[in-house]
């Protein structure tokens, strides 16, 4: 079906045009306002102060630990249960509902996932009772508020990301290539580890960065988790703007996370197409 | 099937069933929590009673979030559609230059860190004079969503045999005509998933909202972000069961237009 041109641009333009209105240009202005100081000069200043104090960067590095600590904690979690919903369920209604088990957390708020945690990890929650019941431990063990809290909660709410995203990648894989491998004699660990998983490597990668960025990103899960005793740079920056007003701090700040993010990003997909080049 | 694959493949069940109860525990936690007796969070809970769902729903405020997030999540997700829908169309059938950068930037909402999206969104409607209205709620939700519906609108065209758009023009059928009388219903399923996508990410955002809220003008999960950060008590479990609920049916619905599976690994 041909698009006459006129109808084209009418049909992408407006819309594009929409998102340039309230999604380029805010952050545009976002751009400009970290350049200028309260009164409106234009100033340097607030980025020397984000990326020369050491508090910024060690907050930053901070966040980038944590979120690689989720990224990896979702992909022991995630791949083996994509791999199951896809391989090794025959049955259509048992796949359905373990998507729908994996989905539905996806479609609560984080604030709702998060507080769920709090119940859990609690020094009167569940985990905490279990393990005094099974006598582990005698005492509740304070073990929410603090770097681990975080990432547990971040990694509940990544999870979802890098099942799905492994799934879909999964899914597409030929399975007469397993066939294949296992007719020539390989066994079935050899045949994933030889054949499955090397495949599987672009959804890998693909689950890894968005786990990682929105990882980087996250405010609330690591705020409501993290007790007033850590802080990731997200949390810096809602408190320019909450707290401290300084809005044209708090957005040098915003750019510094952005554009970090962006050449993490960028480096790490330019090393896997030049890996994908050479092999 | 040897044994020592046998042995892999319950290994591998094994972990899968832990990972369901992990993957549930939080949320059956909350939802089990609200109807307790006792006047803290208690789980497993104490008793079984109904009335902190009462509660809250008879706190006006509450109603007031809840219907606050509905409309605004309603009239975000039907704005995207109307505005992903012909844009989804457009990158997927007509020529267009850059198509993939276009897509690209059609899709960033996903991937930029929200809480830069919400922050900017202030800065903007600041600039603009509309900050902490329903407007500047409204804009961000919509560019926050567009990309759900975008990507299963792609999907739909891209699944579709296009031999049948011909053959409609070969019999004479118009570009409307046959978008309308094939193409569309076709694709139809892929648009309500991304439409259903669209209005739960609307319903469940915290980061873009909190930024344009006021104490008047608060959708629920602020709400809930706001009290959970100084207070925890079995209400507020209630309203996060809530919307729990919802999220299960918005799921179910899912499942029922599109399969759960399709929708899950966007084959939409």
């Amino acid at each position: 079906m041909r698009i006459p041109r006129g109808w084209a641009f009418l049909l992408l333009g407006l819309p594009a045009a929409f998102l340039l209105a309230f999604f380029v240009v805010p952050f545009g202005v976002l751009f400009l306002d970290s350049l200028r100081t309260k009164e409106g000069l234009w100033t340097l200043e607030h980025y020397a102060k984000a990326l020369g104090e050491i508090y910024y960067w060690e907050t930053l590095l901070l966040t980038f630990k944590l979120s690689l600590y989720v990224t990896l904690a979702t992909f022991l979690i995630g791949y083996p249960v994509a791999y199951y919903v896809v391989r090794n369920v025959s049955s259509r209604l048992v796949r359905s509902l373990l998507y729908i088990v994996v989905v539905t957390p996806l479609f609560t708020s984080n604030i709702v996932r998060a507080f769920g945690w709090m119940v859990l990890l609690g020094r009167r929650g569940l985990v905490n009772e279990v393990l005094q019941a099974t006598g582990v431990t005698d005492q509740p063990i304070p073990m929410l508020y603090g770097q681990s809290s975080i990432v547990i909660g971040l990694t509940y709410i990544m999870a979802p990301f890098m099942v799905l995203t492994v799934a879909s990648v999964l899914q597409n894989i030929d399975r007469s290539l397993d066939d294949a491998a296992r007719d020539l004699g390989a066994g079935a660990w050899s045949t994933f580890w030889h054949v499955t998983f090397p495949l599987s490597h672009p959804g890998v990668i693909a689950g890894a960065l968005i786990v990682f960025t929105l990882s980087v990103s996250a405010y609330v899960t690591p705020s409501i988790l993290s007790g007033g005793r850590q802080n990731v740079t997200s949390m810096l920056i809602f408190q320019q703007y909450g707290a401290i007003l300084n809005f044209q701090f708090g957005a040098a700040l915003a750019v510094v996370l952005l554009v970090t993010t962006l050449i993490l990003v960028g480096a790490f997909v330019l090393t896997l197409d030049r890996d994908r080049r050479a092999a | 099937m040897g044994p020592g694959e046998r042995a892999g493949r319950l290994v591998l069940a094994g972990f899968v069933v832990v990972a369901v109860i992990y993957f549930l525990l939080p949320l059956a936690v909350i939802v089990g929590t609200s109807f307790t007796t006792t006047a803290y969070l208690r789980f497993p809970p104490e008793g079984f009673t109904l009335a902190w769902y009462g509660k809250f729903l008879g706190d006006s405020s509450y109603l007031q979030s809840i219907g606050l997030s509905a409309a605004l999540a309603t009239s975000a997700t039907v704005s995207a559609v109307i505005l992903g829908v012909p844009a989804a169309l457009v990158l997927a059938r007509g020529e267009v230059p850059a198509a993939r950068t276009i897509a690209a930037l059609f899709l960033s909402p996903l991937i930029l860190p929200p809480i830069v999206i919400g922050v900017a969104l202030l800065q903007f409607a600041s600039a603009a004079g509309i900050a902490r209205t329903f407007a500047a709620l409204y804009f961000g939700h919509v560019v926050l969503i567009i990309p759900y519906v975008v990507r299963t609108t792609i999907a739909s065209l891209a699944r579709f045999d296009r031999g049948l758009e011909e053959a409609a023009r070969d019999l004479g059928a118009s570009g409307p005509a046959t978008f309308f009388l094939v193409t569309l219903p076709l694709i139809k399923p892929g648009i309500i998933a991304g439409a259903l996508f669209a209005f739960i990410i609307s319903w469940i955002n915290v980061e873009i909202s909190l930024f344009n809220t006021t104490a008047s003008l608060m959708p629920i999960p602020v709400k809930l972000f706001n009290y959970i950060q100084y207070n925890v008590d079995p209400m507020i479990a209630a309203v996060s069961a809530t919307t729990i609920y919802v999220a299960v049916i918005v799921v179910v619905l899912l499942d029922r237009v599109v399969g759960i599976e399709r929708a899950a690994t966007n084959r939409t």
